[in-house]
C-alpha cells in the first residue's frame, strides 16, 4: 500500500540486475539438474532431451524463422482474444455489479462457468467455427469472459455507496458513471480477474492450438510430438512459460503498479 | 430568502428482516435562510442522516416536502453539495482531480475549472497537494479536501453530515475553527448534521434539535455568539456555555430513559445524555 517512490518505479539499476540474478537462479539450477539427470541415467533422446539438444532446437528455430512465426502466430490469436474478453467481459461484469437483481442471477452461472471456461469449448469452438484461427480466438475470449465478468461484478458491487453518491450529487451524468465511478472503483477486482483470465486464456490457448490450428506454440509442440523431437518439445514449453512471465511481469505487474497500487486500493485478495 | 425548507417531513423504512415499518423521521419542519449555517442536533439514531439524505436526493420522503431554492427536490444535484463522515474521495483521482470533478461534470472547460480549484484549495490550505492522492493525505486533511470539492461547485446549499466524526480530538477542534473561517469568508449556506453539542453550537447561526424517534423539531435555538469565531474565546464566554447547557439538557429530556426509567434519578439521567451527546 506504502510503496515508497524507489520501490514503486522497480529500484535502481543494481536493486533490478540482483532481483533479476535471483529470478533466474532456480532455473539455472533446474537445467544443471536435468542435465545431470539425463547425463546419469542415459535416457533415450526421443523419450527426453539434453540440455544442449534443446539449446540447439532453440538456435534451428530461430534460423529456419520457425520460431518467429509459432509466436507470432500465438501473441495474435492472444491479442485478440484478450481484446475480445476485456469489451465483453468488463461491461457485462459492470452490469451485472450494478444491479442486484442481475447479480443474484447469474452469480452461480458465472462462477459455474469458471471452471468451464476454455479449454472444456474446444469441441464446440470447433464445431461451431471449424478448425482454425476464429476456434482458437473464442477459446482464448471464452477462457478469460467468465473470470474477467465475475471479478469486475464483485469489484462494482464493492464501491462504496458514499463513493457513487458523490459523484451522482457531483452532476456525474448515469451514462457517465461507467467510466468515471464504476470502473475506476471496480479497477482493483478487475485486475484480479484480469490476472486470473489471463493464466486461464494462455493455457486455452495452447490447448486449442494443439488440436485446431496449423501455426503457433502449441501446434508447434503436438507437431513435435509426432516426429519425437522432444529437444522441440521443451523448446517450445520455454517459451509457453517464458511468454507468460512476461505477459505477467511486462503488462498486468506495470497496470497494478500504475493504478491500483498508486491509489492505494490495492485488493485485499481474491 | 429561504435557500432550503423542509415542512412535515415524514420517512418510514421497512426493515428487511422483520418486516416492520421503523418511521425514522417522524414530522420534521424548519428552513434554512441563504448564508446562513444550521447545526441540526439529535440523539444518535433519531433520523439526521435520514433527513440529510432526503435533502441531498439520495432518498425520497414517505410524505412531507423538501424545497431548494424554491424547487421541490428530485434527485441528487450539484445545487446540493454532500460532505460525508467516510469522505468519499475518489481514490483514483489526485487532490485536483477531485476538486475538478464536478466543474467537470458540468463541462467547466480546464482551465477555468483548474483557476476554481486552486482558488479553493488555497482556501482549505491544501495548495502544493494537488497532485497527492488522497490516500497520501492525513485524515483532517482529506477531510479539507471533501470540503472544498463541494464548495468548487458553489452549491446552494452545502450539507454535511457528522464530517468530523472519524478524525481525532484534536484535528477536529481545528477542523472546526477551519470551518468557521470558511463560512465566514465564503458564506455558502450549511446544514450540518452533529450529535456533538460544542460542535453543533461553534459552527451555527442556528441549532435545530431533533428529539428522539419518531423525531420532530423538539426547538430552534439561536447561537448568541460573534463572528469570527475561536474554540479559545468561545469556551472562555458564558453565553457559549449556557447554550450548550441548555441544548444539553434539552437532549438529555427528549431521552426516552429518562422519564421513563424509574431508578435512574434525574441528575444522573442528564450526565449521562452529555456523555452521549
Ligand atoms: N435504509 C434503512 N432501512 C431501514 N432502516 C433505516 C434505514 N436507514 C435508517 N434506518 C433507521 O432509521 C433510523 C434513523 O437513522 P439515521 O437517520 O441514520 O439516524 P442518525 O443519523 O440520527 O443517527 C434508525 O433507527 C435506523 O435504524
Ligand atoms: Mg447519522
Amino acid at each position: 500500500m506504502t510503496a515508497t517512490p524507489a520501490s514503486r518505479r522497480g529500484g535502481h539499476l543494481p536493486r533490478r540486475l540482483s532481483a533479476a540474478f535471483w529470478f533466474a537462479v532456480p532455473f539455472v539450477a533446474l537445467a544443471v539438474i536435468w542435465a545431470i539427470a539425463v547425463e546419469l541415467s542415459g535416457v533415450e533422446r526421443r523419450i527426453f532431451p539434453q540440455v544442449t539438444d534443446v539449446a540447439s532446437a532453440f538456435a534451428e528455430m530461430w534460423r529456419s524463422g520457425d520460431l518467429f512465426t509459432h509466436t507470432g502466430a500465438s501473441l495474435r490469436r492472444m491479442g485478440l482474444g484478450v481484446i475480445a474478453a476485456l469489451l465483453t467481459g468488463i461491461p457485462f461484469g459492470v452490469l451485472l455489479g450494478s444491479s442486484r437483481v442481475a447479480a443474484a442471477f447469474f452469480a452461480p452461472l458465472l462462477r459455474f462457468s469458471v471452471a468451464l471456461a476454455g479449454i472444456a469449448w474446444i469441441p464446440f469452438a470447433t464445431l461451431w467455427l471449424g478448425y482454425g484461427e476464429r476456434a482458437v480466438v473464442f477459446i482464448v475470449w471464452n477462457a478469460m469472459f467468465f473470470a474477467l465478468a465475475y471479478n469486475t461484478m464483485l469489484g462494482v458491487q464493492r464501491i462504496p455507496t458514499q463513493l457513487i453518491r458523490a459523484a451522482r450529487s457531483m452532476g456525474t451524468p448515469r451514462h457517465r458513471m461507467f467510466v468515471e465511478v464504476l470502473l475506476p472503483g471496480a479497477l482493483p477486482n478487475i485486475v484480479t480477474g484480469l490476472r486470473v483470465g489471463l493464466g486461464y486464456g494462455w493455457r486455452g490457448l495452447v490447448a486449442a492450438e494443439i488440436i485446431a490450428a496449423s501455426a503457433g506454440l502449441g501446434y508447434s509442440i503436438f507437431l513435435a510430438q509426432k516426429y519425437f523431437r522432444t529437444d522441440i518439445i521443451i523448446a517450445g514449453m520455454i517459451i509457453i512459460g517464458a511468454l507468460w512471465l512476461v505477459i505477467d511481469r511486462a503488462l498486468l505487474a506495470p497496470l497494478e503498479r500504475r493504478t491500483v497500487e498508486r491509489w492505494g486500493m490495492k485488493a485485499v485478495n481474491l | 430568502m429561504r435557500t432550503l425548507e423542509i415542512s412535515n417531513l415524514h420517512k418510514e423504512f421497512v426493515d428487511a428482516y422483520t418486516g416492520q415499518t421503523v418511521v425514522a423521521v417522524g414530522d420534521v419542519s424548519f428552513s434554512i435562510e441563504q448564508g446562513e449555517f444550521v447545526s441540526v442536533l439529535g440523539p444518535s439514531g433519531c433520523g439526521k442522516t435520514t433527513v440529510l439524505n432526503i435533502v441531498a436526493g439520495f432518498d425520497t420522503q414517505t410524505s412531507g416536502s423538501v424545497l431548494v431554492g424554491g424547487k421541490q427536490v428530485d434527485g441528487p444535484s450539484p445545487e446540493r453539495g454532500v460532505v460525508f463522515q467516510s469522505f468519499a474521495l475518489f481514490p483514483w483521482k489526485t487532490v485536483l482531480g477531485n476538486v475538478t470533478f464536478g466543474l467537470r461534470m458540468r463541462g467547466v472547460p480546464r482551465a477555468d475549472r483548474e483557476a476554481v480549484a486552486h482558488q479553493y484549495l488555497e482556501l482549505v490550505g491544501l495548495q502544493g497537494f494537488e497532485a497527492k492522492y488522497p490516500h497520501e493525505l492525513s485524515g483532517g486533511m482529506q477531510q479539507r479536501l471533501g470540503v472544498a470539492r463541494v464548495l468548487a461547485n458553489e452549491p446552494e446549499v452545502m450539507l454535511m453530515d457528522e464530517p468530523f466524526a472519524s478524525v481525532d480530538a484534536q484535528t477536529r477542534r481545528k477542523l472546526q475553527e477551519e470551518l468557521t473561517g470558511i463560512f465566514e469568508t465564503k458564506r455558502p449556506t450549511v446544514f450540518f448534521v452533529t450529535h456533538d453539542v460544542d460542535e453543533a453550537v461553534f459552527l451555527a447561526d442556528r441549532v435545530v434539535v431533533l428529539s428522539s424517534r419518531p423525531s420532530q423539531v423538539a426547538e430552534i435555538v439561536t447561537v448568541p455568539l460573534e463572528r469570527p469565531r475561536h474554540w479559545r474565546s468561545a469556551l472562555d464566554n458564558p453565553d457559549f456555555r449556557h447554550t450548550v447547557t441548555y441544548l444539553t439538557d434539552l437532549l438529555a429530556a427528549g431521552e426516552p430513559n429518562a422519564d421513563e426509567s424509574e431508578d435512574a434519578p434525574e441528575t444522573s439521567a442528564a450526565a449521562g445524555a452529555v456523555g452521549e451527546g
